[in-house]
C-alpha cells in the first residue's frame, strides 16, 4: 500500500498510538499514590514494511502492549526482608513489654531480695524485737507478691499473644483466599492474551501483607502461584487456597495445616516473631522466676527449721513460706508467706528469746548458691541482663532489617514507581507527536484535495 | 539511574529516628539515668541490681551498727557503775579492817555492804530495750537471783550464749559477754567475794583477806570489760568504713547508670536540630514538578 492513502494510514496509527500512549501517561498520573501499582510504559514498535516496486515503505507504528515494570526478583526480595522485618519487630514489641517489668534496679523482685536480707540483718542485734520481726514477714510478703505479680504479668502477656496468634491466623487465612481468588482472575485473563498488570499488581500487594504474617515462598506455575511456607505447607495452590486453622495444646494456641502442627515451624512473618517469645522467651524467664522463688521457699524454710521460734515454750520453727511446687513450675505465681505470727520466725538457735544464733543461717542463704548455682541476688542480675540483651539484640536485628527493607523498597521504587517529571515530559513527547501527525493528516487532506479537485483552489472548494 | 520518585517513606522514616533521639535523651535528662530500661545497657543493668544489693546491705549494717552500739555503751556504763560500787565496798572493807572500829560501826558497815551487793545484783539485771544484758541469750529472765542457798547468795540463772552480729560482709562482731563471765567467774566471784567480805566484816575475822579477794575480782570484772570496749571501738571503725564504702557504692551506682547531663543536653540539642531539618526536608520536597510548567 502506497500513495496518498497510505500516507494518510501511516498517520492514523500515530495519532492512534500517542493517543494510547497519553492514556497510559494518564494512567500513571493517576495511580502515582496508588499504593503497590507498578508504572506501566507502552512498548511501541514500527510497523512492518510492505515491497512498493524495488522500494521497501514502512507502515507506520505499532502498539505491542501496555508493559508494567517491575522486577520479579526484588519482589520477592521485598517478601523475604518483610518477613524477617515483621518478626523482628513483633518479637521486639513483646520483650520491651516484658523488661518493662525488669526495669528498676531499687524496687521490684531484685531490691525485695536484698530488703528482705537486709531485715533480717536489723533483727539481729534484737531477734525478741516483735516490730523488728514484723519487719521480716513484711519483707517476705512483699518479694512474694512481687514474684506473684511478675509471674502473672507475664502469664497475661502470654495469653494476650495467643489471641494475637489466633487473629494472624485468621488474617492469614483471609489473605490467602483472596490470593487465590486473584490468581483465578488472572489466569483467565491471560487465556484471552489480556494485560493482568493491575490484578498482578494487587496479588503483590496481598503476597507483601501475607509476608507481614507469615514467612511464605512464591512459587510461579503454570497453573498460576504456588504459596508455601519454610517447611512445604501449602497455602495457596493456584486459584485453590489452605486454610489454616489454631488449636489449643499444652495451654498455647498451636497452628495446624490439616492435621499438622506447624507453630514451631515458622520462621518469618508477626507469626514467627509472637511465638518465638510466647514459646521461648516467656517461658525461660517464668521458669527463671520460678526456680529463684522455690530456691529461696526452700532454703528458707529450711533454715528456719534450724532454729526456734519466741513461742512460749518455744518451739522448732516451720515454714515462712508455703511449700513450693516440687517441679518448682508456677513457684513465682504461687509464692506466699505461710505465717502471719512474726514470732515464728526461727531466729534462736537454742530456744532462748535472745539469741540470734539461726538468723545467721537465714541470713546465709543470701549467699549460698540456690539450685541453678546462683545466689539468689545474682540469678536475678543475671535474669535482668538476660532479658536486657534478649530486647537490646532483637531491637538492634530490627533497626537493621528496618534499613535493609527500606533500600529494597527505594529499589522497588526506582523501578516500579510513577514518577510525575518523567510522565510530563512523556506527555510533551506524546503531544508533539500526535499534533505532528495530525498536521499529517490535515496536510494529506489538502493534497487529496488538490488532487480530486484537479488544480482547484483547495479553499474553493 | 533513576531514582525512587518518592523518597517520603525514607523521610518520615528519618524524621522517626531523629524523633526517637529526641526522646531518649529528654528521659535521660528528666529522670538523670542512662539505664531506663535493662536493653539500654543490659551489662549495667544487671550490675545495678548488684548494687542495689550491695547499697541496701551497707546501709543495713550501719543501721545495726548503731543498734549495738547502744546495746554495747548500755552494758559498758552498767559495768562501769559495777565498778564503782566496787570501789565502795573495797574502801568499806578496809575501814573495817582498820581495828578501831567498835562492833556497831562494823554492822553498820556490813548493811552498807549488804545494800552494794544488792545494787551489784540489780546492775547485773540491767535491762536495755527490755532484754537482760547480761542473761547471755536468755534475755527475757533475769539472769542473777538472790539465793541463799549458794555459797555467794545470788545464783546465775541465764545461759553462756553469746551473740554475733554481722558488721559486714563476712565479718562477725560478738556483742555481749554473759553474766556468768563477768560477776561469777570461778575463783573471781565478785558475789561470793562481796558475800565474804560481809561475812568478815561481820564476824570480823580475815577482813583482809576478803578484802583481796573483792580487790582481785573487781580487777578481773575491769579486764573483762574491756571487751565492750573493743568491740564499741570495732564499731565506730566499722561505721566509719562503711561510710565510706556507701560513698564508692553510689559512685559506682552512677558511673554505671547516671548520665552524663552535659553530653545528654548536647545530644537532645544535636537530636532537635536533625528532626528540625528533617521537618524542613519533607516540608520543602519536591512541591514543584515538570507539570507545573506545561502550559
Amino acid at each position: 500500500m502506497s500513495g496518498l492513502f497510505g500516507t494518510l494510514s501511516v498517520a492514523l496509527t500515530g495519532l492512534s498510538v500517542s493517543q494510547q500512549e497519553m492514556e497510559a501517561t494518564s494512567n500513571n498520573v493517576a495511580n502515582a499514590n496508588t499504593p503497590g501499582y507498578t508504572r506501566e510504559v507502552p512498548v511501541v514498535a514500527a510497523g512492518d514494511p510492505v515491497e512498493v516496486g524495488s522500494l521497501s515503505v514502512g507502515t507506520g507504528v505499532v502498539l505491542q502492549k501496555i508493559e508494567g515494570l517491575r522486577d520479579p526478583m526484588l519482589l520477592i526480595q521485598i517478601n523475604q526482608a518483610t518477613q524477617q522485618n515483621s518478626a523482628l519487630n513483633a518479637s521486639l514489641a513483646q520483650l520491651q513489654q516484658i523488661q518493662t517489668q525488669f526495669a528498676s534496679s531499687t524496687s521490684g523482685i531484685g531490691a525485695d531480695i536484698s530488703n528482705f536480707f537486709n531485715s533480717l540483718q536489723q533483727l539481729s542485734p534484737d531477734p525478741s524485737n516483735l516490730t523488728l520481726r514484723q519487719s521480716v514477714l513484711t519483707a517476705a510478703d512483699t518479694l512474694a507478691t512481687d514474684f506473684n505479680t511478675a509471674a502473672q504479668n507475664l502469664q497475661t502477656q502470654s495469653n494476650n499473644i495467643d489471641q494475637n496468634v489466633v487473629q494472624s491466623v485468621s488474617q492469614v487465612n483471609g489473605l490467602t483466599s483472596q490470593i487465590a481468588s486473584v490468581d483465578q482472575q488472572i489466569s483467565n485473563l491471560q487465556s484471552v492474551n489480556q494485560n493482568p498488570g493491575t490484578l498482578v499488581d494487587k496479588q503483590n500487594t496481598l503476597i507483601q501483607q501475607l509476608s507481614g504474617l507469615i514467612d511464605v515462598q512464591v512459587i510461579p506455575t503454570d497453573q498460576g502461584i504456588t504459596l508455601a511456607t519454610a517447611n512445604g505447607t501449602t497455602l495457596v495452590s493456584g486459584s485453590q487456597s489452605f486454610a489454616l486453622t489454631t488449636q489449643a495444646s499444652g495451654g498455647v494456641q498451636h497452628i495446624f495445616s490439616g492435621s499438622l502442627d506447624i507453630t514451631s515451624s515458622l520462621t518469618g512473618g508477626s507469626l514467627a516473631g509472637l511465638i518465638q517469645v510466647r514459646d521461648h522467651e516467656i517461658p525461660s524467664i517464668s521458669s527463671s522466676l520460678d526456680q529463684l522463688a522455690a530456691g529461696l521457699a526452700t532454703n528458707l524454710n529450711a533454715a528456719n527449721t534450724k532454729g526456734f521460734d519466741l513461742e512460749n515454750p518455744p518451739a522448732q520453727g516451720g515454714n515462712i513460706f508455703a511449700p513450693t511446687p516440687a517441679s518448682g513450675v508456677g513457684a513465682a505465681a504461687t509464692l506466699t508467706v505461710s505465717i502471719t505470727d512474726p514470732s515464728l520466725i526461727a531466729a534462736s538457735s537454742d530456744g532462748t528469746v535472745g539469741s540470734n544464733g539461726n538468723l545467721a543461717n537465714l541470713s546465709a542463704i543470701a549467699n549460698t548458691a540456690l539450685a541453678n548455682g546462683q545466689t539468689p541476688i545474682n540469678a536475678y542480675s543475671n535474669l535482668v541482663g538476660q532479658v536486657g540483651s534478649a530486647t537490646a539484640i532483637t531491637s538492634a536485628d530490627a533497626d537493621s532489617s528496618n534499613l535493609i527493607l527500606q533500600q529494597l523498597q527505594d529499589q522497588n521504587g526506582s523501578v516500579s514507581g510513577v514518577s510525575l517529571n518523567e510522565e510530563a515530559s512523556n506527555l510533551i513527547q506524546y503531544q508533539n507527536a500526535y499534533q505532528a501527525a495530525a498536521r499529517v493528516v490535515s496536510t494529506v487532506n489538502l493534497l487529496l484535495l488538490d488532487a480530486v479537485n484537479l488544480g482547484m483552489d483547495a479553499a474553493e472548494a | 539511574m533513576r531514582v525512587n520518585p518518592n523518597p517520603m517513606p525514607d523521610l518520615l522514616a528519618a524524621l522517626n529516628q531523629t524523633q526517637l533521639e529526641e526522646q531518649q535523651a529528654e528521659l535521660q535528662i528528666s529522670t538523670g539515668k542512662s539505664v531506663n530500661q535493662p536493653s539500654d545497657n543490659p551489662t549495667a543493668a544487671a550490675l545495678l541490681v548488684e548494687n542495689n544489693d550491695e547499697a541496701t546491705f551497707n546501709s543495713g549494717y550501719l543501721q545495726s551498727m548503731s543498734a549495738v552500739q547502744g546495746q554495747l555503751s548500755a552494758a559498758d556504763s552498767t559495768l562501769s557503775s559495777v565498778t564503782t560500787a566496787l570501789q565502795q565496798a573495797l574502801s568499806l572493807g578496809v575501814e573495817a579492817g582498820g581495828g578501831t572500829l567498835s562492833d556497831s560501826d562494823r554492822a553498820a558497815i556490813a548493811v552498807q555492804l549488804q545494800g552494794i551487793q544488792s545494787q551489784l545484783v540489780s546492775l547485773a539485771n540491767t535491762t536495755y530495750q527490755g532484754n537482760y544484758l547480761f542473761a547471755g541469750t536468755d534475755t527475757n529472765t533475769a539472769p542473777f537471783v538472790v539465793d541463799n542457798t549458794v555459797p555467794s547468795g545470788v545464783g546465775y540463772v541465764g545461759n553462756t550464749d553469746v551473740n554475733h552480729v554481722s558488721a559486714g560482709s563476712g565479718y562477725k562482731l560478738a556483742v555481749n559477754l554473759p553474766g556468768s563471765q563477768l560477776f561469777s567467774a570461778t575463783g573471781n566471784d565478785v558475789f561470793l567475794a562481796l558475800n565474804n567480805l560481809i561475812q568478815s566484816v561481820q564476824t570480823n575475822t580475815g577482813i583482809g583477806a576478803a578484802v583481796n579477794s573483792v580487790s582481785a575480782a573487781s580487777s578481773y570484772l575491769s579486764a573483762q570489760r574491756v571487751f565492750y570496749g573493743n568491740a564499741m571501738d570495732q564499731v565506730e571503725s566499722q561505721t566509719t568504713y562503711l561510710n565510706t564504702a556507701q560513698l564508692q557504692i553510689s559512685q559506682q551506682q552512677n558511673t554505671l547508670g547516671g548520665v552524663d547531663m552535659a553530653a545528654a543536653a548536647s545530644n537532645l540539642a544535636q537530636a532537635q536540630t536533625d528532626s528540625q531539618a528533617a521537618l524542613a526536608a519533607i516540608g520543602k520536597f519536591s512541591q514543584n514538578n515538570l507539570f507545573d510548567y506545561l502550559t
